[in-house]
């Protein structure tokens, strides 16, 4: 199955970087799209549907807080799970991102099979 | 936590990184963090917390292409320098987290977008400096808050 994709982060350098993993972990991709913060992904979002969203927290514009929000106040856009990529490994960070509906939390810096696991589990809730 | 616990996590952190995201394992060395070189890309990543403060990464262009060749997967000779200034921006924001979250982890803390220092600039008094050695030259990370890590914060 070829999944759709949207990576959301301020830092082109890692957006490559999570694409690169992507594609060398063997997963089949039937689009890719990229946004630099919450605003850019909601865009993205009016006129794609994905089946997961990578993103990170701390970004210039809309967070990756914020735009956990905007995603479960749209009855559509809820069911899109999201995995959160980020610098911030505290306790306090990542309880309140996985009760704001976060499927999975990655910590940078990770090792390029954590985001594959990651992603696998994901993808295998979409399944069942 | 002490300086020494601080630098601890530094040194722990910027290998870290280096080894996960960049498939390097460098060699710690001493050298001064003082003095700006010709040809040295400098990153700044201002954070708030508790407390606040900054970081301040330093590396030889010849290494940061180096760096940024394998954090691409891309030739040398292929990447222009805003891409291996971006993946320099990249390097010192994942370091300066994972420092954060070694030492804020009963909070939480937010980093500004990390921005590109056309000089070396000197830090306030509780500073921490940690520098390895890469494949093209020196790495040097700065850590700097804006007044001691408080010990009930580790």
């Amino acid at each position: 199955m070829a999944y759709r994709l949207l990576i959301v982060d301020d830092s082109p350098a890692m957006r490559s970087f999570i694409r690169r993993v992507i594609d060398l972990s063997g997963f089949e991709l039937a689009g890719c799209w990229e946004a630099s913060n919450g605003i850019e992904a909601l865009e993205v979002l009016r006129g794609q549907w994905v089946d997961v969203i990578l993103s990170d927290i701390n970004m210039p514009g809309m967070d990756g807080e914020e735009f956990m929000r905007h995603l479960a106040a749209d009855e559509m856009l809820r069911a899109v799970p999201v995995v959160i990529i980020s610098t911030d490994g505290t306790d306090q960070r990542i309880h309140r991102m996985l009760s704001l509906g976060a499927r999975g939390y990655v910590i940078k810096p990770f090792r390029p099979e954590v985001l594959r696991e990651a992603l696998e589990k994901t993808l295998a809730v979409i399944h069942d | 936590m002490t300086d020494g616990g601080l630098a601890g996590a530094l040194a722990e952190s910027t290998a870290e990184v280096l080894e996960k995201m960049f498939f390097v394992r460098a060699t710690e060395e001493s050298v001064p963090a003082s003095g700006d070189v010709d040809g040295d890309l400098n990153c700044e990543v201002s954070f708030s917390g508790n407390p606040s403060g900054r970081l301040v990464l330093r590396v030889g262009l010849g290494a940061a292409h180096s760096m940024a060749a394998d954090f691409l997967g891309d030739d040398e000779g292929a990447l222009s320098e805003v891409r291996v200034s971006q993946v320099v921006c990249e390097l010192a924001n994942m370091i300066c987290g994972s420092v954060l979250s070694r030492i804020e982890s009963g909070t939480t803390f937010r980093l500004e977008s990390p921005r590109l220092l056309s000089a070396w600039e000197a830090s306030g008094p509780h500073t921490v400096t940690h520098s390895v050695v890469l494949g093209g030259g020196i790495l040097t990370v700065e850590f700097s808050t804006e007044r001691p890590v408080c010990p009930m914060s580790v």
